[in-house]
């Protein structure tokens, strides 16, 4: 089957695949999340959803996986991603044959279009459309929930030290413009070191976290209040603080998931209990997450 | 020590090979796929014999796609390195200096960075990039390191580790602001890096550039050997300085271009192989330029398995195997000269 990925590169996939392997953490779930992770065969070290993902043969790291290891799964299909991979590796499995197809989700519309062309190329069938229809619809139902309603001004801490946040032209920035969120950051594409005192111009009306702090176990209020320049928030005084899932920065259907979690941290009130659909507020999910994002913005 | 005689060079350069034979040997080895020996032999032979259709596809990608173009690619690259680095501590009397010391490497790199963003379509931008930077680099820090007309060997090597520095931050910034940036290639060029292979169409340019590089200091080897003990007292005896320094910048400029272009900048192989080299064969550049280019591929390709397998299958970039081991001998070295 041929098909043209998300850098224009136009690859021969041979039918049916069978043998996956995977260099990002994001391809496998999106794999796993269209029944076929069974067929996954190798992925990284820094694979961790699911659970099965941590027990497979691991290639290395997303940045420096080992193209012998890779040779040897004999896959049929090789999963990339532009912001974790590099293109050297790309280009150096391409030219001994394999298919690589790389991803580079720029909005949600990408994540749903490249999941949709990997459920087309593994043969997912009907999962694959379910899965695809599915996350449509709920994104669709949120938007038409939160039309009208106007978007919080959000600074997404990617890291804290350095301060890293979200640009434009990223999955991200739309993934937080679709849970009723505008980043105030809107200087950079990307992954940009922001500088503090840019933020403290700014005054966002909430702080967004992926995962959690870093200390899962304390309040994060409690913990930014302890930090210089942070204090001084109006959003940390306030506790205007929102933990979402480290799904967030996963392009994956699990994505959606999140998408929701944070549309309700941010406006509670059109969650709240009485209004249609169940309001229940999410959890702070004890784990780390944005090594990934780190890496890609290093 | 023994003077130096033709059945000496070549013995040296023989054993030497040897030794590269074999550290090749087991780098085609070792990996992050278990390969046996009789595998290994069994796949060499089938290929020697021209049946290599015989072999098991995994093998003939592992082996012969993967870890043999990047050990002679890292062979080669050493190769340059170290003769490189003897040239430079010939030509500016300093046993410190090394293409990576000097700058010569961020510039190389810099050149390239350059060559890739507004030619990327054109392969040889890249090489002549490398070149055109690691000129410039030389040059700027040879007029920086003169004190009264003077080279002056602290200021030299203080010019080179600053012009590394401020080079390397301009790579970084041009890596943040460009549009089209490979922010992952960024460590690449930085700390150097032997897991990109080189692209087919420069493979014989490279070889036939390396030999042309080496080839030339090393027709200078006498002349460096008087020319070690001062540029007038060289000329006294009848050396064109003139000539021999423009042949030794451009040539060793050349290697360190093409080291970089091809891998990003490895450090201190230019340090470490030479001075390994005088060590064990003496100083007399006759003996010291060949011995350096085996002693730099041995040193490369060495570093190289060990960066490949210590975290498989992880890789490490062979560059930080290079620091790891250089940057002490160059504290030790530099105490050395002080005293």
């Amino acid at each position: 089957m041929q098909v043209t990925d998300d850098l224009g590169r136009t690859i021969e996939v041979p039918q049916p695949v069978r043998r996956i392997v995977s260099l990002a953490p994001n391809l496998t779930e999106t794999v796993f999340a269209l029944e076929a992770g069974d067929r996954v065969v190798g992925d990284t070290s820094a694979d961790d959803f699911p659970a099965a993902a941590k027990s497979l043969p691991h290639v290395g790291d997303v940045l420096a996986p080992s193209l012998e290891e890779i040779v040897a799964l004999h896959p049929d299909l090789v999963l990339a991603t532009n912001d974790l991979n590099r293109r050297a590796t790309v280009e150096a499995l391409a030219r001994m044959g394999f298919a690589v197809y790389v991803t580079h989700p720029q909005s949600i519309d990408d994540v749903l279009n490249s999941t949709a062309q990997i459920a087309r190329l593994i043969g997912a069938g009907p999962r694959g459309d379910a899965v695809i229809a599915g996350m449509r619809e709920r994104l669709d139902a949120l938007a038409k929930r939160l039309s009208g309603v106007p978007p919080r001004r959000v600074l997404f801490v990617v890291w804290t030290e350095p301060l890293m946040s979200v640009g434009k032209h990223t999955f991200l920035a739309d993934a937080l413009s679709r849970a009723g969120a505008q980043s105030v950051v809107d200087i950079a594409d990307g992954w940009p070191q922001v500088s503090f005192e840019y933020v403290l111009k700014l005054q966002p009306e909430y702080l967004v976290f992926a995962g959690s702090l870093r200390d899962a176990n304390a309040p994060p209020e409690e913990q930014l209040s302890k930090l210089p320049g942070w204090r001084d928030l109006d959003a940390v005084r306030d506790g205007k603080i929102a933990v979402v899932s480290s799904a967030i920065d996963r392009p994956t259907p699990r994505m959606v998931d999140a998408i929701e979690e944070l549309a309700r941290l941010l406006h509670p009130e059109v969650f709240a209990p009485g209004a249609a659909a169940g309001g229940g507020a999410a959890l702070i999910a004890p784990e780390t997450s944005t090594e990934a994002c780190l890496a890609c913005a290093r | 020590m023994r003077p130096l005689t033709l059945r000496r060079v070549l013995w040296t350069c023989a054993l030497l090979a040897g030794v590269l034979f074999a550290v090749c040997v087991a780098a085609l080895k070792l990996g992050a796929v278990p390969i046996s020996v009789s595998d290994l032999i069994v796949s060499l032979a089938r290929v020697a014999i021209g049946r290599s259709d015989q072999l098991p596809l995994d093998y003939r990608l592992i082996v012969f796609d993967l870890r043999l173009p990047r050990i002679v690619l890292g062979a080669l690259v050493g190769a340059a390195l170290s003769v490189a680095g003897a040239g430079y501590q010939a030509l500016l009397r300093n046993p410190l200096a090394d293409p990576y010391v000097l700058g010569v490497s961020s510039g190389s790199a810099l050149g390239a960075v350059l060559a890739l963003q507004f030619a990327p379509q054109i392969a040889f931008a890249t090489p002549l990039g490398a070149f055109v930077g690691a000129i410039l680099t030389i040059t700027g820090v040879y007029y920086l390191g003169r004190r009264e007309g003077q080279l002056d060997s602290t200021t030299l090597l203080l010019a080179g580790i600053i012009s590394a520095s401020f080079l390397s931050a301009i790579i970084m910034f041009l890596m943040t602001t460009l549009a089209s940036r490979d922010l992952r290639g960024m460590a690449f060029w930085l700390m150097g890096d032997l897991s990109t292979p080189l692209a087919p169409n420069l493979r014989w340019f490279f070889l036939v550039a390396l030999v042309v590089g080496i080839g030339a200091i090393y027709t200078t080897s006498a002349d460096l050997n008087l020319l070690v003990t001062g540029e007038r007292e060289a000329m006294h005896l009848g050396v064109d300085v003139t000539r021999v320094k423009l042949v030794v910048y451009v040539a060793a400029s050349g290697l360190t271009a093409l080291a970089v272009s091809a891998s990003g900048a490895i450090g201190y192989v230019g340090l470490l192989v030479p001075h390994a080299m005088r060590f064990l064969f003496g100083s007399d550049y006759r003996l010291l330029i060949p011995a350096s280019a085996l002693g730099g591929a041995i040193a490369v390709v060495l570093a190289d398995t060990l960066a490949r397998t210590i975290i498989a299958p992880t890789e490490l970039p062979v560059g930080a195997m290079t620091a790891i081991a250089g940057a002490p001998l160059f504290i030790f070295l530099l105490r050395r000269s002080m005293r």
